[in-house]
C-alpha cells in the first residue's frame, strides 16, 4: 500500500502549552482512518497544523512524498487535500447548484494566472454528478442557508468534492447531527472510499462512528500518541479504556 | 422596459447634459464627474475585497505627475505618458500589494493612509521635481493621432471614453466567474482557500487593477488642468472617494458611478453659500446614511425587485 499522508513527530507548542507531543501516523491509499480524543486532547491543533493553519513546533507533514509542512491552507488545497469543517462553511446567500459551481471555478482558477491557462470547466455534468452522489440532486436549486444542518455539512462534502481530491480532511462530520443523519454521513463517507477511492481522515467525537467506519484510529490524549490501530485494537486496549473511555463506557 | 435599462438611458441622456446647456462650467464640473468617478470605481473595487484602501488618490497623484513629469522632461508623446502614469500607479500597487493586503480591517486603513502620507511628502517636498507646493506649472495639452485636446469638453470625451470603458471592464469582471472567486473570498476566506484559491494573489490582482484605473486618471486630470499641487492627491480625496461610494452604494459597481455624479457637483451647488458649504455636506451624507443604507443603488431595487 502506498502513504498518502504521512505524519512524522508533529509537535506543536503555544508558549508553554504542547497542544501536540511528537505524533506520527501515516493514511494508507484508500483508507479511512480517524483521531479521537477526549476535549482538549489536541485533535483539533493537529488537523489544524495538517491543514496548513498553524506552522508545528518540530516533525514534518508529507502527501504523496512531498513534504508538506507548514505549507499555507491554500497551498494544501491545490495539492489535492479538501477538507470540511466543522462549523458549516457555505455560501449560505447561493444555491446548492451555486455552492458546488464556486468551488469548482475557486479550484479551478485559484491563481489569475490562471486565467490565460486553456483549462476547461467541468460543467454541469460533474456538477450535477456531485450533487446526485452526495444526495442533494433534488435540491439544487434550493439556497443553501435553507438547506437542514445536516445537509448544509453534505454540501460541504460536495464542495470538497468538486476539487477532485486524493485525500479529505474532515473536522467532526457528525458534529450537530441527528442519529439518522449522522447514519447518511457515514454512509457517504464509505462510498466516497469505495466508490471514488479518495482517502480520508476524520477528527471526530463521535465514538460510535468512528468504531464503525475507520478502519484505523489513533486515541490522543493530552496531546499524546495512546493508541493506535483497528477498532477492535482500540476497544480492547488498556490504556484508552482508562485514560479516555471509562471504565463503564459501552461501545456501540 | 426594464428598470435597469431605463436607467442606462436616463445616465446616457445626463452624459449629453452639458452640450444642451453649452456652459463651459457646467462642461467642467462634468469631466470632474468622469475623473472622479474611475477613481471611485477603485475604491470600490477594494471595498469588494473588504479593504478601504486610503492610498487610492495617491496612486492617482503618481498617475498624474508621472504623466505630467514624463510629458515634460522626457518628452515622451502625451498618449504614452499618460498610458505610463496608469502603468506606474499599477506598479506601485503591485509592489505595495503582497505586503499590504496581508494586513486587514483598521490595520489595513491604517497603513494605506501612512503611504498616502508618504507619497504625499514626496510631491511635497521633492520641489526640484514636483514644484512642491507652488506647483507644476506649463503641463501640455493631450494630443491623440495629432489632434490636440485643448478644450474643456475634449477632456470632458475623453473622461467619459475611459469611465464607460472602467464601467464595461469592471462590470464584466463582476458578472464573471472571477466576480464570484473575489465575492467568495471576501465572504469566507477560509472556505475559499480550503479549496485552493490563491487568497493574496487575487487581491494584490484587484489592487493592481485600482492603481492602474488611479493612475490613468490621475494622467487625465493633470492634462486637463494643465496645472499640479500636492493638494488634490491626500486625504481629504480618500473621505471624498468614502464619501461617493457610500451615498452611492458599494454592492454594484453602479454604486459608486451614481454616487460620483451626486457627490462631485455637491460643492459647486453649495458655492453660493460658501461659509455653511461642509456643514450642509455633511449633513447630506448623514441623512443618506441614516435613510438610504444600502446607496442609491438599492433605491431602484427596493422598488423594482433585482436592479
Amino acid at each position: 500500500m502506498t502513504r498518502v499522508l504521512d505524519v512524522q513527530g508533529l509537535t506543536k507548542r503555544f508558549g508553554g502549552l504542547t497542544a501536540v507531543s511528537d505524533i506520527s501516523f501515516s493514511v494508507e491509499k484508500g483508507e479511512i482512518f480517524g483521531i479521537i480524543g477526549p476535549n482538549g486532547a489536541g485533535k483539533t491543533t493537529l488537523f489544524n497544523v495538517i491543514a496548513g493553519h498553524y506552522k508545528p513546533t518540530a516533525g514534518r507533514v508529507a502527501f504523496a512524498g512531498i513534504d508538506i509542512t507548514a505549507h499555507s491552507s491554500d497551498e494544501i488545497g491545490r495539492r489535492g487535500i479538501a477538507r470540511t469543517f466543522q462549523a458549516v462553511h457555505l455560501f449560505k446567500q447561493e444555491t446548492v447548484r451555486e455552492n458546488l459551481r464556486r468551488a469548482e471555478v475557486i479550484a479551478r482558477l485559484n491563481h489569475p494566472f490562471a486565467l490565460f491557462s486553456k483549462s476547461k470547466p467541468n460543467g454541469e455534468v460533474e456538477l450535477e454528478d456531485v450533487a446526485r452522489f452526495v444526495g442533494l440532486g433534488a435540491l439544487l436549486d434550493v439556497v443553501a442557508g435553507g438547506l437542514a444542518y445536516g445537509h448544509q455539512k453534505i454540501l460541504g462534502i460536495g464542495m470538497a468534492m468538486m476539487v477532485s481530491p486524493k485525500l479529505i480532511l474532515m473536522d467532526e462530520p457528525a458534529a450537530g447531527l441527528n442519529p439518522s443523519e449522522k447514519r447518511e454521513a457515514s454512509t457517504l463517507v464509505r462510498r466516497l472510499r469505495d466508490e471514488r477511492g479518495i482517502s480520508i481522515l476524520i477528527v471526530e467525537h463521535d465514538m460510535p462512528l468512528v468504531m464503525n467506519i475507520c478502519d484505523r484510529i489513533l486515541v490522543v490524549n493530552q496531546g499524546k500518541r495512546i493508541c493506535l490501530g483497528t477498532p477492535d485494537v482500540i476497544k480492547a486496549d488498556e490504556k484508552v479504556i482508562d485514560a479516555y473511555l471509562g471504565e463503564n463506557y459501552e461501545f456501540a | 422596459m426594464k428598470r435597469i435599462t431605463t436607467l442606462y438611458a436616463a445616465l446616457a441622456v445626463l452624459a449629453l447634459v452639458p452640450w444642451f446647456l453649452g456652459n463651459r462650467y457646467v462642461f467642467h464640473i462634468a469631466t470632474m464627474i468622469t475623473i472622479m468617478t474611475p477613481m471611485a470605481f477603485s475604491m470600490g473595487l477594494m471595498l469588494k475585497l473588504g479593504q478601504l484602501s486610503i492610498a487610492q488618490p495617491a496612486f492617482m497623484g503618481i498617475g498624474a505627475y508621472a504623466a505630467a513629469l514624463l510629458s515634460m522632461q522626457l518628452g515622451l508623446p502625451t498618449p504614452a505618458a499618460l498610458l505610463c502614469g496608469g502603468l506606474i500607479g499599477g506598479l506601485m500597487a503591485l509592489a505595495t500589494g503582497p505586503v499590504f493586503l496581508r494586513i486587514k480591517g483598521v490595520y489595513f486603513v491604517l497603513l494605506t493612509y501612512a503611504f498616502g502620507e508618504v507619497i504625499f511628502l514626496i510631491f511635497q517636498e521633492w520641489t526640484s521635481l514636483t514644484g512642491g507646493m507652488s506647483g507644476l506649472y506649463g503641463i501640455p495639452k493631450l494630443s491623440l493621432f495629432g489632434f490636440r485636446l485643448a478644450q474643456t469638453y475634449h477632456y470632458y470625451v475623453l473622461g467619459l471614453v475611459f469611465t464607460v470603458l472602467c464601467f464595461l471592464v469592471l462590470r464584466g469582471i463582476e458578472k464573471s466567474n472571477i466576480g464570484a472567486i473575489i465575492e467568495a473570498l471576501n465572504e469566507d476566506e477560509m472556505l475559499s482557500r480550503s479549496i485552493g484559491s490563491n487568497a493574496i494573489a487575487w487581491r494584490v490582482a484587484a489592487y493592481t487593477l485600482s492603481g492602474f484605473i488611479a493612475g490613468i486618471s490621475g494622467g487625465i486630470y493633470a492634462f486637463y488642468i494643465g496645472f499640479l499641487s500636492p493638494d488634490p492627491f491626500g486625504f481629504r480625496g480618500s473621505v471624498d472617494l468614502i464619501v461617493i461610494n457610500t451615498i452611492g452604494g458599494t454592492g454594484s459597481i453602479l454604486g459608486p458611478l451614481l454616487g460620483a455624479i451626486v457627490v462631485v457637483p455637491l460643492p459647486e451647488l453649495l458655492r453660493e453659500a460658501r461659509q455653511y458649504q461642509l456643514l450642509i455636506y455633511g449633513v447630506c451624507l448623514m441623512a443618506s446614511i441614516i435613510f438610504i443604507k444600502q446607496g442609491l443603488v438599492s433605491l431602484g431595487r427596493r422598488r423594482g425587485g433585482k436592479a
